[in-house]
């Protein structure tokens, strides 16, 4: 027999896809303060969110006639009718969260509305609520949970330790406040303050203030406008590459949010700067038209959908690529060797890790994004790509190096520079010498097909079809020639000439696996990568025995490239100790 | 088992037959050589599972049957370096003393009953042709076929056999070599055979021999015999592209050259045709064939040859690499080129019975 499910079952489920673990009431409290105009939000949790999550916020407050329907579901302020979730403001809309939490938990409203006289609290237990009381209250809301998951024991014995919960809370705090620089942000753990975030910070600032002090160095801010799309926020310095994705932080109108092949696109732009392994640290502040965007495909609204993905995808891809080509394109004598010696990573660095406040400069000032409104109006004009950006935070070290030099250990080269002493990597360093001839190489001369005699076929699947007939015209462009072949094949009909050797049906599969929305840039990255081979053939070796000659001939061709600091596979051609550094070390200094 | 034999005739037969033997398995035992001797003579054999070597020796004094499996790269190289004109092989257990003037040794085999099996083909469909010919038309063919392990057919060469006529083809979908040979026969086969096989065949064949080679094709390997040596390979089960259909029809240019004067203004202009992009452009007219490639860092090349030109003339772009293969392989005097635009395939006669079609290369 089918019956339909009372309120409070239907409201325990759902409650289930939205309310995971209690990192995810801290998201909706959090988003619900945001959209309440509150400028002041203080979160405290106690037991890892499973005993007790409050956030206090500065914000409207309720309407008191709005209270009776705090916890009821699909109740909701942000929304009217279908047509508005077509350009969603806010960050909540789905009126499901608060409903979700009140069903496993024992939850309290507290709220004045700005300018009442009075507040007013509404407590719900298990998706019971009782009617609105009045009571004294700051202007503002407080929403408190306790005993979350108290009548669902199957998700409290899923949950991690308190540890780990309060550590996942400290991630999300830290990354929605940094949508946010004009919110005061603080976080109190069982009576600990681990975050305190004041209003106005720079996003680096932030930034650094949440996940670390040793990485505001090295960020590399951009701002880029393109047809009814911004781009701001910075990139890190590949440097700074870590070995998870979780400072890959993009937001979108304000959202923290994910997107497929956005993410790709970003690390693609990253890839020859990066070791295998290693992720991006970025934050990247992306605004668009509300109709551009879908941010309904999610119940956590974790990810989102673009309605022109690879056209974001690919300016997104462009103010990497430009950002990171820009940081070394222009040595600005103000930004001095030193900043490099700074942020190369102190496990890297031959010396003891001490004193590591005493090292480079203050941080690069980079210019905050403006909030979230005034995000679009507040970017700068763009560039054209190609053009130095304004982050010449990475001079080229070879332009500046005294002609004294030293081989060792028939592999690095000793050098002296302005702010102390280079070790170069020679095979790495020439590696990316003879990468960058044959890209330029390459770029100046005119895209070659070799053409085949018998088409190899592939099969493919409708979605690969779709993204082949898509993407043909770029693929032909850079040299590829698919043309369809009956209803789940293609048949490529000529591959790059500078790819002959390669197998026609294996580079399309390859292509195809990467999932990259853009066809010519799939093409490119495949062309390069046979570059780094051919790079790492031609170079030096380790054990070749240079002559000075060779030597000075491979620093000066160094320092006519833009980015010299790292060999085609990502890893660090040079590695600097500072005159500073150094004198520690020996004790000169103090 | 014991037995007294020619050195020559034995150090030949053990290298025609150690060709098989794999130099890295994960099976040890076929590193080995299988010798087998009864009244008849001696029998040795090598498999690597994929091929199998058999050759059989009459010039043996046999004087207790028996066989035993010999380490097949010690053996071949100790047969190489002993210098008496007879040796002794006696066995007993799984090892093997050999006694010839130089020395005493002994290898140490494994047992003889755990070796493959030789399996025993199943008659199939025979035919004939001279040993020197079909050496010819290997060499004139497997060059051009894919060494990529993924290239779906084409990692062997066709034999298709049919209308009297034995075809030999190759392709790695870049390019396509033709080369056949009447026989006289009705037989009717098309199946392709692995490189590795053809490539053993190269060295075991006499280069212009006149001795007959005997192919029997069966469903799922092919023999091939010649005297008293046979070696024999599984088929690679795929289908070989529609190679008929890739022949070009018509032609709007027709270039004739001298072979050797093409070959050497190739290899002169080839060289400043970057690695990275190996391209020569062929262009006709007037009389002349004109060859010209460039390497932005590294200069230009510019050679003129003397050649009839019949039709329209034109340029094209080749690979030079493909093309220098082909000519290394060609005997004529004279080699013929017929072309039309840069994305139709060019022809190139290169032999009475040897064609070679090479696709252009074009700008995007």
């Amino acid at each position: 027999m089918i019956r339909r499910l009372p309120p409070a079952v239907v409201n325990q489920i759902a409650a289930g896809e939205v309310v995971e673990r209690p990192v995810s009431v801290v998201k909706e409290l959090l988003e619900n303060a945001l959209d309440a105009g509150a400028l002041r939000i203080r979160v405290e949790v106690d037991g890892g969110g499973a005993e007790r999550i409050a956030v206090i916020d500065d914000g409207d407050g309720f309407l008191p006639e709005d209270l009776p329907l705090a916890f009821a579901s699909h109740a909701t302020s942000k929304l009217q009718t279908v047509a508005d979730l077509d350009h969603i403001g806010s960050l909540g809309f789905r009126g499901e969260a608060l409903a979700s939490i009140g069903a496993i938990s024992r939850a309290l409203v507290r709220s004045r509305r700005r300018g009442a006289e009075a507040g007013w609290e509404v407590r719900c237990e298990g998706g019971v609520e009782t009617a609105p009381q009045p009571c004294g209250a700051p202007e503002g809301t407080r929403l408190e949970v306790r005993d979350l998951f108290y009548n669902v024991p199957a998700r409290r014995r899923f949950l991690k330790s308190a540890g780990a919960e309060r550590a996942r809370i400290q991630e999300l705090v830290a990354e929605l406040s940094l949508a946010r620089l004009d919110v005061d942000v603080t976080l109190v753990a069982d009576g600990r303050e681990l975050l305190r975030l004041p209003a106005g910070d720079s996003l680096p600032a932030r930034f650094a203030r949440c996940f670390g002090v040793e990485l505001q160095h090295g960020l590399l801010p951009v701002s880029r406008t393109f047809a009814g799309l911004t781009v701001a926020g910075f990139v890190a310095e590949p440097d700074l590459a870590r070995r998870d994705g979780k400072l890959e932080l993009m937001f979108v109108n304000g959202r923290r949010a994910r997107e497929s092949s956005a993410l790709y696109a970003i690390r693609q732009a990253f890839r020859e700067y990066l070791m295998g392994g290693r992720f991006p640290v970025y934050v990247l502040q992306v605004n668009l038209p509300a109709d551009q965007v879908d941010a309904n495909v999610h119940p956590r609204k974790a990810e989102v959908r673009f309605v022109e993905a690879r056209r974001v995808a690919g300016c997104l891809h462009e103010t990497v690529r430009a950002a990171l080509q820009a940081r070394g394109a222009a040595a600005d004598a103000a930004a001095g060797g030193v900043v490099i010696d700074a942020r190369l990573p102190r496990a890297r660095s031959g010396f003891p890790d001490r004193s590591r406040d005493l090292f480079g400069p203050p941080p690069a000032a980079a210019p905050a994004p403006p909030p979230r409104e005034a995000a679009v109006a507040g970017v700068r004009e763009s560039r054209g790509p190609g053009e130095p950006g304004e982050a010449a935070v990475r001079p080229n070290p070879f332009q500046r190096v005294s002609g004294r030099f030293l081989q060792v250990l028939d592999l690095y080269l000793l050098l002296e520079g302005p702010d102390g002493l280079l070790v170069v990597d020679q095979h790495a360093l020439h590696e990316r010498v003879v990468y960058e001839r044959l890209r330029r190489r390459h770029a100046g001369r005119p895209v070659q097909v070799q053409r085949l005699l018998v088409p190899a076929v592939v099969e493919v699947s409708p979605t690969e079809l779709a993204w082949i007939e898509a993407a043909s015209a770029e693929l032909a462009e850079q040299g590829l020639l698919v043309e369809p072949f009956g209803p789940a094949a293609v048949a490529v009909q000529g591959v790059p000439a500078v790819l002959a050797k390669v197998d026609g049906k294996r580079l399309l599969r390859d292509l195809l696996a990467t999932g990259n929305e853009d066809g010519g840039t799939a093409v490119q990255d495949r062309i390069a990568e046979r570059f780094h081979a051919m790079a790492c053939r031609a170079a030096v070796m380790s054990g070749d025995r240079l002559g000075e000659a060779e030597i000075e001939a491979l620093l000066q061709e160094a320092a006519t490239l833009e980015h010299p600091h790292n060999c085609p596979h990502g890893r660090p051609t040079v590695l600097t100790f500072g005159t500073a550094e150094l004198e520690r070390y020996f004790r000169r200094r103090c | 088992m014991k037995i007294l034999c020619d050195r020559n005739a034995l150090q030949e037969a053990v290298t025609v037959v150690s060709s098989v033997v794999p130099v890295k398995t994960t099976k040890p035992i076929l590193q080995n050589l299988l010798v087998r001797a009864d009244t008849e003579g001696i029998t040795l054999f090598a498999t690597d599972l994929e091929m199998a070597a058999r050759v059989q020796l009459d010039a043996v004094k046999v004087s207790k049957k028996g066989s035993v499996l010999l380490p097949a790269r010690e053996t071949a190289a100790l047969l190489r370096e002993l210098s008496d004109p007879t040796v002794t092989l006696e066995s007993s257990d799984q090892r093997c003393r050999i006694e010839s003037g130089g020395g005493s040794f002994v290898l140490l085999g494994e047992s003889p009953e755990e070796y493959p099996e030789e399996s025993q083909n199943k008659s199939g469909k025979r035919i004939e042709i001279p040993a020197g010919r079909m050496l010819r038309m290997i060499q004139e063919t497997i060059f051009a076929a894919a060494r990529e392990e993924t290239r779906y057919a084409i990692n062997g060469v066709l034999l298709d056999c049919a209308g009297g006529c034995l075809r030999l083809v190759a392709t790695d979908g870049r390019r396509l070599a033709i080369s056949y040979e009447n026989i006289d026969s009705k037989v009717e086969f098309k199946v392709v055979v692995p490189l590795r096989a053809l490539n053993t065949m190269v060295r075991a064949l006499p280069e212009d021999g006149k001795e007959a080679l005997q192919l029997e094709v069966g469903d799922k390997q092919i023999v091939f015999k010649i005297g008293s040596t046979q070696l024999q390979s599984q088929l690679l089960e795929t289908r070989f592209p529609d190679y008929e259909g890739v022949l070009p029809k018509s032609a709007d240019t027709t270039v004739e050259v001298q072979k050797a004067v093409l070959e050497s203004a190739l290899r002169r202009a080839a060289i400043l045709a970057p690695n990275d992009m190996r391209m020569v452009r062929f262009e006709a007219g007037d009389n002349q064939l004109r060859l010209t490639a460039e390497s932005t860092a590294r200069g230009r090349a510019d050679v003129a040859v003397d050649a009839v030109i019949k039709g329209a003339g034109g340029g094209i772009n080749f690979n030079p690499d493909y093309i220098l293969e082909a000519l290394r392989v060609c005997k004529l005097d004279d080699v013929r080129l017929d072309m039309s635009d840069d994305s139709m395939p060019a022809k190139f006669t290169l032999g009475e019975s040897f064609t070679y079609v090479v696709m252009p290369i074009s700008g995007a």
